[in-house]
């Protein structure tokens, strides 16, 4: 069933990735990020997963790059949700391999990606109104240098986030 | 309990960071969006959570067993508090193999459930297992974060050596004070009748032999010979083995073992055990079911150790190695030391009966057959042979066991005159 889960969502990438563009380059890289996420999903191997999640990302920017349209603010964020959940039922069913699984261990997590999906929705929202507020107040030569900074500082701050969470409890 | 973050996290935080890089790169505000899902999910880290908590007891469906027979492990978990995903990794010692069920159990739980769980194991060799540890692993709701620690009740599994009734035993030459099923030569109380002699002061009237009397004109009375029992001492070549466990050459060789002390115990002869190897071992010989219990317990210990040390037999207390008793010597005589052993035993007069595990047999069951491999087979036995006949030439009662034979098959070559011996003794 998680493996199920982690096919339909490797299709889902790929559809959102054909609609946005049919361009070849951006189809191979596709073909080849599903063919990633079939050898992740075969073989239970999360880094795969990790890999192939990579690879349709950058599929979907070079889609971007070459279509040029107006923000899509619902397919941006189901293909972020779909390459959640395309880790996360990679890692449940890695985890349940050889094992017995008793109780709602699937529904449970897919009922946890659509109640992340709402929140995200909800945050998205949010902070577009907030982009648009900003965007009106700066010059468009700081923008580049100020989303550089911001985006090395939020990575960074994620980084060390993760690691603090790491320490011992 | 130990708290760590999983792949999962890292997995997400390399995602999120791929789409900022990627947005910022390209000035695709979609990229933001992208990875706002992530960057969501692994914002929750911030919150320190507390250490969920759950109870896990467990118990096993027996804790004695026979080599090839199977118990349950029954965990039962219980939380106050909703747990997202416990994944339990019950007891598996080496060695055992699973039956119904899987010893893994991956659950969701909401407060105040109970859940249990339950698995096969078999035990295909003997041996002290291990059955009280369980690893737990608890993650939040997210999968982000784990708990690990380790649920400890002591609990331990002992799996005897399968055991096969046998009727043709080796005889003792020499019977001990105490009563048992050998005719022994001495005579006395028992039911066996000996010689007829005239009879003496003190005889009592149920001895007289009324028939000889009323011939012979004189009170006759008939002797009856003493039913006595023995000393056997199992000696176990614990220096050297060949095959694949669980049919090593150590394994059928303990299994022999156990299944001559059981037909042993049952003649009410005493028996005794020396494993002979890296460490030179014995139990007393004593008989009754406690003494059975004794044996077990140091055939299950048997192991090969492997030492460059000749073990000198000297150092057995006379009270384990009597000279009176018979010692069983179980060996696949891969090593000479405890051929070297056991001819100095009978070089000191001991009663010795060498019962030889075919080490072919044992190695040939355990390799695919090949023509180079069957040429071999047969070289090493022809060498063997020539091994056993050399020991015959000592004097020494050599018996070949070639597993999957029966023990008994074995047993029954016994030579004859032997046995004519120990009736005499």
């Amino acid at each position: 069933m998680t493996r199920l889960l982690a096919a339909a969502s490797a299709g889902a990438l790929f559809l959102l990735l054909r609609l946005t563009t049919p361009a070849p380059p951006v189809i191979a890289v596709g073909l080849l990020a599903l063919g990633l996420a079939a050898v992740a999903i075969a073989t239970r191997w999360r880094w795969a997963a990790t890999s192939a999640a990579v690879l349709f990302l950058i599929g979907y920017a070079t889609a971007l790059q070459i279509e040029r349209r107006p923000v899509d603010v619902g397919a941006a964020l189901g293909f972020g949700l779909a390459l959640l959940l395309l880790l996360g039922a990679v890692d449940v069913s890695a985890r349940a391999l050889g094992a017995s699984l008793r109780g709602r261990v699937v529904g449970a997590t897919l009922g946890r990606f659509v109640g992340l999906g709402v929140g995200a929705l909800a945050a998205a929202m949010l902070a577009t109104a907030l982009a648009t507020v900003v965007a009106t107040a700066l010059t468009a030569a700081v923008a580049p240098l100020l989303a550089a900074a911001g985006a090395l500082a939020f990575v960074w701050s994620l980084a060390a986030l993760v690691k603090r969470a790491a320490g011992p409890s | 309990m130990t708290g760590r973050v999983t792949p999962l996290a890292l997995s997400i935080l390399a995602v999120a960071s791929w789409a900022v890089s990627l947005g910022v790169l390209l000035a695709r505000p979609e990229l933001f969006l992208v990875a706002l899902p992530g960057v969501l999910v692994l914002a929750t880290l911030a919150r320190r959570a507390a250490r969920p908590v759950c109870s896990i007891a467990h118990r096993i469906s027996s804790d004695r067993l026979f080599e090839g027979d199977a118990l349950t492990v029954i965990v039962t978990v219980s939380s106050p508090a909703r747990v997202a995903l416990l994944e339990l990794l019950g007891p598996r010692p080496p060695g055992a193999a699973r039956g119904a069920g899987r010893p893994r159990a991956l659950m969701t739980l909401r407060a105040g459930d109970v859940v249990e769980w339950s698995y096969e194991l078999r035990f295909p060799r003997r041996g002290v297992h291990d059955l009280g540890a369980i690893v737990v692993r608890i993650r939040d709701r997210l999968g982000l974060r784990t708990w690990e620690y380790r649920h400890v009740e002591p609990m331990a599994v002992r799996v005897y050596p399968r055991v096969v009734p046998l009727r043709s035993l080796p005889r003792p030459f020499h019977t001990q004070p105490s009563v048992g099923d050998y005719v022994s030569s001495a005579l006395g109380e028992g039911i066996e009748p000996g010689d007829v002699r005239q009879f003496a002061p003190g005889d009592r009237i149920k001895q007289v032999n009324w028939r000889a009397s009323l011939r012979l004109g004189q009170l006759y009375v008939t002797q009856r010979h003493r039913e006595r029992n023995a000393d056997v001492v199992l000696m176990l070549d614990t220096l050297a083995e060949v095959g694949a466990p669980p049919e090593t050459t150590l394994d059928q060789g303990v299994r022999a073992a156990a299944s001559l002390a059981t037909a042993y115990l049952a003649r009410k002869d005493r028996v005794g055990l020396i494993t002979y190897g890296g460490v030179l071992s014995w139990v007393r010989p004593a008989s009754g079911p406690v003494q059975y219990e004794r044996l077990a317990d140091g055939l299950l210990r048997a192991d090969v150790v492997f030492t460059y040390v000749a073990k000198d037999l000297q150092r057995v207390p006379a009270r384990v190695l009597s000279p009176q008793a018979l010692v069983l010597a179980i060996t696949p005589l891969l090593d000479r030391r405890f051929a070297k052993a056991v001819l100095d035993l009978a070089a000191r007069g001991f009663d010795v009966v060498v019962l030889v595990v075919s080490p072919v047999a044992v190695t040939r069951a355990a390799i695919a057959r090949s023509p180079i491999d069957d040429l071999a087979g047969r070289l090493w036995d022809l060498e063997r042979r020539a091994d056993l006949t050399e020991l015959r030439r000592h004097g020494l009662p050599v018996l070949e066991w070639r597993p999957p034979e029966p023990l008994e098959a074995a047993l029954v070559s016994v030579p004859r005159r032997r046995a004519r011996l120990a009736s005499a003794g």
